[in-house]
């Protein structure tokens, strides 16, 4: 038996495959120790622990920790003369007209950093030699008094030359036994001081939080006779054994989003489609991710709650719009939905727990798309006239009848939605309309249509389960690991010297993955140089082919560049200007192998409902029909909408739709 | 026609996330380290007429008169002769231009021939020439202080790449391979940002994308209007001075304004203000106007209300001609933003009397330019560093420490990108300075010290700054901020350099530049026991100064 458990905010996922059936099961979450929750999904699934073989688990332990600051006490050691790299920062401010700006806070007080006295440069040469007899008389006291569970250090050009901050290590771990000491140069060796200290002291922040929650599931679940493997999710979009987690925490910040794009595209490529946007529309926001050649897309920067994080993760967009949105009208009077959500308590106002503003579930309520019977099953209640009396003051506002107000309110939430697809494509040179539109998450498959519609998108992709396919995703991941290098060198250099490099990270990962005791003739490689024209600060990733790692060619690393370049910044093409690479990555992938099927039965009598949706601005005909009646095979060419016990899935006008032989609904463009 | 709600949602929508990736690959594509890491740059998107539309957020300074500054150019060259291909430049002081380093250019973009907007940046270029690398403090007229480009029309395909213009400009600087990789920068962002509108005019029409964007100007208009409403009709009057003008041998230069609130209007008035100056601390008439716009803009609304040209609208506001804030030429205005600011806490120590609990006391509020340069075998090295101080206090928060000030926006410069950049100096601490606030119940943000080591002989290193000598000033019984001060510790000697000076440096030389904090809000007895303690614990506050501000203040209750 193979078990995916996803620990939501409000819900726990799981997903159990084996037997040839595959059962989903949803229980609260349990937020204080969201542990507790993944095992009364086990039991709530009848699950025997002790037939498990795969258990992977994923959570959002590590970014509430951070969001809550509730990880570890940290101590952060820097070079001397700058301390004060975390509360500095970039000295400059993200909303530019505000008199009472405040930056984000550090998960490190400023009382509890430290300086210790050397120098390295750019080039790695050591300026200054670390004083180690300062180290021992000062510091080494200072950490033993501080009660301290982490310690972060960040020396300036330590990802040039990691020397000092190994013998630091040393003379901690010598001194301070037990005590957990996090590296720069361990974590990411890429130049930006503030940025690197940043992602050191988080990972330092949660490295303790991981660490005991993981222990602390790992008993548990010894205690009742689990002999399996347990997994992780990373922000990478891939695995890691539970034990190789414990020591890399950096990489569980942004897992939360990250299996439901992995879910969402290993199902689609059942149904042949490669090139996807994925979105999950939940509660309050909807997470947004291109995946191109069935990879998601990664980046190496991006922030939790302002602080910069440099580690690759999927390259996913948020934006404040779910079912739960709010919308409203501005004292300019316009028109907007978000990033307000109504939540749980008091919750849309249809669900009738006193809610009285209008949201997006609402406005779906409203224009029928969402039948007050059938809503989650049928396991809720649902108050039509809440809802419509909710939308009456935006109605008034802009003389509209109720039912153009929610239409409207519709539109415009897709129109965020539009905005972060093009955020991850437009704006990366990527063209929607070369994708397939995967949807998941509650609301998803309700929305697609329309945001296909302003993408010029032809096809969409909608798993089955689509509200659970993010447990799916963890079962359905691979165990994933990146190593990176900071070597500046001129482009000329890259076949040899470059290919030296790609060589080298690739045989360190082979050695990670065989102590994580996974085979490494199974390995997977992705070779990407980070290059930049000589003078500029930003580099572009260009992937180089890893069959032919030892002839490559200059070309090879020229093309590349300019092609992404120009993608991205519409010129660099033939400017004839020297480029210079500065770093280098290799991806490690040890494939999971076969994945479990995701189906939908197909085996309950269709039972059809006419109920009229308002679309387009009018009242239209429209079928509703339970999802576990759709047989494969089956084709629907007519504004139909599907109910599905975890989505709602609307076929509108314009629209045919088919089950295909994976169980995904293919939508296309009549 | 009249464009619906949602449309008018979704077309502006798209128009502010167009303008907002402008100002994202402008940084990232550029060369200097002026722009690609201090992000002293800005980008817009205009309609045909040259009104700024949406922009992406940047520098409040630079964007605050794009409008402005290709009005002169339009003049010249009409929008109706424009042709695929064109573009506009302006850096003129004396033609809309703010100072020279700010080189404006915009894009024309045409849809099925129709002109629809402009594409619009700005980059501060790290050298155009002139008397020094960088920054010439000695300049007493504009000439001295590098290339001007009037208001004019080139051509991409005839101008640009190995085209005349370009070939002009590298000629008269001295970085030209970073100067112009940074103008391409600017031109690729113009033409994303005319890629995007294009893209929503076939996706909305043209006629729909026209329509959204003179509603968006009425839209700013409507919630300035609304917020000035609020303010209680009024003369409100403030003033404040600079240093001294240590070129031209004078001392302090007094900026006054008048600021009249008439129902959903306000006026401006600098009448009073001391003549201009014989060294660069001059404000072009365009700047000054960029200071009275973002100062109401940051006082009066949200950060939520979009700044575009609807924002001129309910505001007006004049300075005599001759004055420091709309000087004759050839006055110099290099260090315009030294007078910019004094005319911004002017205006904002005026408000404080409508606003009280909007405005908050004055922070460092100056920007401070550092610029060191070397000449080499190779060529020059130049590197300017812009810097800010601490935020002044406010009715509900302390002022934000270290950071640059409202009228700017500049990054640091990571100590990494300096290392492997320069070999001439190194940084060699960057900490915030304890005590360096103006106390209150809620305290000014700290200031901070930067000092670099100089590692070879025969650099040279030039300096604007202020409050050397007034302190940003507390508000409502705050103390006011620490002064701030630039020097030289060679061997056993202290060498002060002062606020605006151009000095040579030796091989082992520390050159110390200090940013001062911010000034305090409200009486210091209001502050919180737990507050007052916790700056103690964080190091930023000492216990004498704490029993010199609060513990008598507390006592003598």
């Amino acid at each position: 038996m193979r078990v995916g458990i996803e620990v939501g905010g409000t819900f726990t996922d799981l997903v159990a495959v084996g037997d040839g059936k595959i059962t989903v099961t949803k229980v609260p979450s349990t937020p204080h120790s969201p542990d507790i929750g993944a095992l009364n999904a086990l039991k709530e699934a009848g699950i025997k622990i002790d037939t498990l073989s795969d258990l992977a688990h994923g959570s959002t332990v590590a970014t509430n920790a951070v969001l809550e600051r509730k990880g570890a006490k940290v101590a952060f050691v820097a070079t001397e003369g700058f301390r004060d790299i975390l509360f500095l920062q970039r000295h400059d401010r993200r909303s530019i007209y505000n008199i009472k700006y405040q930056k984000p806070e550090p998960v490190v007080a400023r009382r509890d950093c430290f300086e210790v006295s050397e120098r390295i440069l750019a080039n790695g040469d050591v300026v200054e030699a670390l004083n180690e007899q300062a180290v021992r008389e000062k510091l080494i006291p200072a950490l033993k008094a501080g009660g301290y569970g982490a310690v972060a250090i960040c020396l300036l050009n330590g990802y040039a030359n990691p020397v000092h901050e190994n013998r630091l290590l040393e003379l901690i771990e010598e001194s301070v036994p037990g005590l957990l000491v996090t590296r720069s140069s361990e974590i990411v060796r890429i130049f930006r001081e503030f940025e690197r200290a940043s992602t050191t002291s988080l990972s330092a922040f949660v490295q303790p939080v991981i660490d005991n929650y993981l222990g602390r599931l790992e008993s548990n679940l010894k205690e009742d006779g689990f002999k399996g493997h347990l997994t992780v999710m990373q922000s990478n979009g891939g695995r890691l054994p539970a034990t190789a987690m414990r020591r890399s925490a950096i990489t569980a910040l942004f897992s939360g989003p990250a299996a439901g794009v992995v879910g969402a595209a290993r199902q689609s490529s059942k149904s042949g489609f490669e090139n996807l946007i994925t979105f999950d529309m939940g509660g309050t926001s909807t997470d947004v991710c291109l995946v191109d050649n069935g990879r998601p897309a990664l980046t190496m920067e991006t922030e939790i709650g302002g602080l910069p994080v440099m580690t690759p993760v999927l390259d996913i967009v948020t934006v404040g719009g779910g079912g739960g949105s709010i919308a409203w009208i501005d004292d300019g009077g316009m028109l907007r939905v978000g990033p307000q959500s109504a939540g749980a308590d008091p919750g849309p106002a249809c669900y009738g727990f006193g809610g009285k503003l209008p949201t997006v579930t609402d406005a779906q309520v409203v224009r029928g798309a969402v039948r007050p019977e059938a809503f989650l099953g049928g396991r809720m209640k649902i108050d039509v006239e809440a809802a419509r009396n909710a939308f009456t003051e935006i109605a008034d506002h802009f003389g509209m009848t109720i039912d153009e107000a929610a239409e409207s309110v519709v539109r415009l939430v897709n129109s965020n939605i539009v905005r972060a697809i093009q955020l991850v494509s437009t704006e990366r040179g990527r063209d929607p309309r070369d994708y397939a539109l995967v949807p998941f998450g509650g609301g998803g498959p309700l929305h697609a249509a329309s945001i296909a519609e302003e993408l010029g998108i032809e096809t969409i992709c909608i798993p089955p389960n689509a509200g659970v396919i993010s447990a799916f995703g963890l079962l359905a991941s691979d165990f994933v690991k990146f190593g990176n290098r900071t070597q500046k060198m001129p482009m000329k250099d890259g076949p040899v010297e470059g290919a030296t490099i790609f060589a080298e990270l690739r045989d360190e990962l082979m050695e990670e993955f065989k102590q994580m005791g996974l085979p490494a003739d199974k390995l997977e490689f992705t070779y990407t140089a980070d290059m930049r024209f000589v003078g500029q600060a930003f580099e572009l990733g260009v992937e180089l082919p890893g069959d032919r790692l030892k002839s490559l060619t200059v070309k090879d690393f020229g093309d590349g560049f300019e092609e992404a370049h120009f993608r991205m910044f519409y010129h660099g093409v033939g400017a004839n200007r020297p480029i210079e690479i500065v770093s280098f990555r290799v991806g490690a992938t040890y494939p999971v192998g076969e994945i479990p099927d995701l189906r939908s039965t197909g085996d309950a009598a269709h039972s059809l409902v006419e109920h009229p949706v308002f679309d387009g601005g009018e009242w239209i005909s429209c079928q509703h029909m339970a999802s576990e009646a759709l047989k494969t095979g089956e084709k629907i060419d007519k504004p139909t909408i599907i109910e599905g016990s975890t989505a709602t899935t609307f076929v509108p006008a314009g629209w045919h739709a088919e089950l295909d032989d994976a169980s995904n609904l293919i939508m296309k463009r009549s | 026609m009249k464009i619906s709600a949602l449309d008018y949602a979704v077309i502006s929508q798209g128009i502010h996330a167009a303008a907002r990736e402008m100002g994202v690959k402008l940084i990232r594509s550029a060369y200097s380290t002026i722009l690609r890491e201090a992000r002293d740059g800005s980008a817009a998107l205009l309609d045909a007429q040259g009104r700024t539309i949406a922009q992406a957020e940047l520098i409040p300074m630079q964007l605050g008169t794009i409008d402005a500054i290709v009005q002169p150019c339009l003049e010249l060259y009409p929008p109706e002769t424009l042709v695929e291909g064109d573009f506009l430049i302006n850096n003129h002081p004396y033609h809309g231009g703010q100072h020279l380093q700010d080189v404006f250019i915009f894009n024309p973009v045409f849809f099925e021939g129709e002109l629809i907007g402009f594409g619009a940046s700005v980059a501060h270029h790290l050298d155009l020439g002139g008397g020094s690398a960088g920054l010439n403090p000695n300049a007493s007229d504009v000439y001295q202080e590098g290339l001007l480009i009037p208001p004019s029309k080139y051509n991409m395909e005839r101008d640009w790449n190995g085209g005349n213009l370009e070939r002009l400009i590298a000629a008269n600087i001295r970085v030209p391979t970073q100067t112009i990789g940074d103008f391409n920068a600017q031109f690729a962002a113009n033409f994303m940002g005319g890629g995007r509108l294009k893209e929503l005019c076939t996706k909305h029409g043209v006629d729909a994308v026209r329509e959204a964007m003179e509603e968006m100007l009425n839209y700013t208009e409507r919630r300035v209007r609304a917020a000035i409403e609020e303010l209680p009709d009024g003369v409100y009057t403030g003033e404040d001075c600079i240093d001294d003008a240590a070129f031209a041998g004078q001392d302090p230069v007094w900026i006054r304004a008048k600021v009249t609130v008439k129902g959903d209007t306000i006026d401006v008035d600098f009448e009073g203000t001391d003549p201009q100056v014989a060294c660069n601390i001059n404000c072009p008439f365009a700047s000054t106007q960029s200071v009275a716009l973002s100062a109401v803009k940051v006082a009066l609304t949200g950060s939520d209300v979009p700044f575009n040209s609807g924002l001129r609208r309910p505001i007006t506001f004049r300075a005599p001609y001759g004055s420091i804030l709309n000087p004759k030429p050839p006055a110099p205005v290099r260090a315009r933003m030294i007078p910019a600011y004094r005319a911004y806490d002017a205006i904002m120590k005026a408000l404080s009397k409508a606003a009280p609990e909007k405005v908050t006391a004055m922070g460092f509020d100056c920007t401070t330019i550092a610029c060191l340069s070397h000449q080499e075998d190779t060529g020059f090295a130049v590197h300017i560093e812009p810097y800010g101080g601490g935020f002044g206090g406010g009715f509900d928060r302390d002022g934000c420490d270290a950071i640059d000030n409202q009228l700017s926006n500049c990054a640091n410069t990571p100590v990494e990108a300096l290392d492997a950049g320069y070999d001439f100096f190194r940084i060699k601490s960057y900490a915030m300075v304890a005590d360096s606030f103006g106390h209150g119940r809620h305290r000014g943000g700290a200031g901070f010290l930067r000092s670099y080591e100089i590692l070879k002989d025969g650099a040279t290193f030039a300096i604007y700054s202020d409050h050397h000598k007034f302190a940003a000033s507390g508000l409502f019984g705050g103390s006011d901020g620490s002064l701030g001060y630039c020097r030289i510790l060679r061997g056993k000697e202290i060498i002060t350099v002062g606020s605006k000076n151009l000095v040579n440096l030796k091989k082992g030389d520390i050159v110390e530049v200090f940013c001062g904090g911010g000034g305090g809000y409200g009486d210091p007895k209001e502050r919180a026991r737990s507050d007052i303690d916790h700056d103690i614990a964080e190091g930023l506050l000492t216990a004498a100064e704490a029993d010199r501000f609060y513990q008598s203040a507390q006592a003598a209750e």
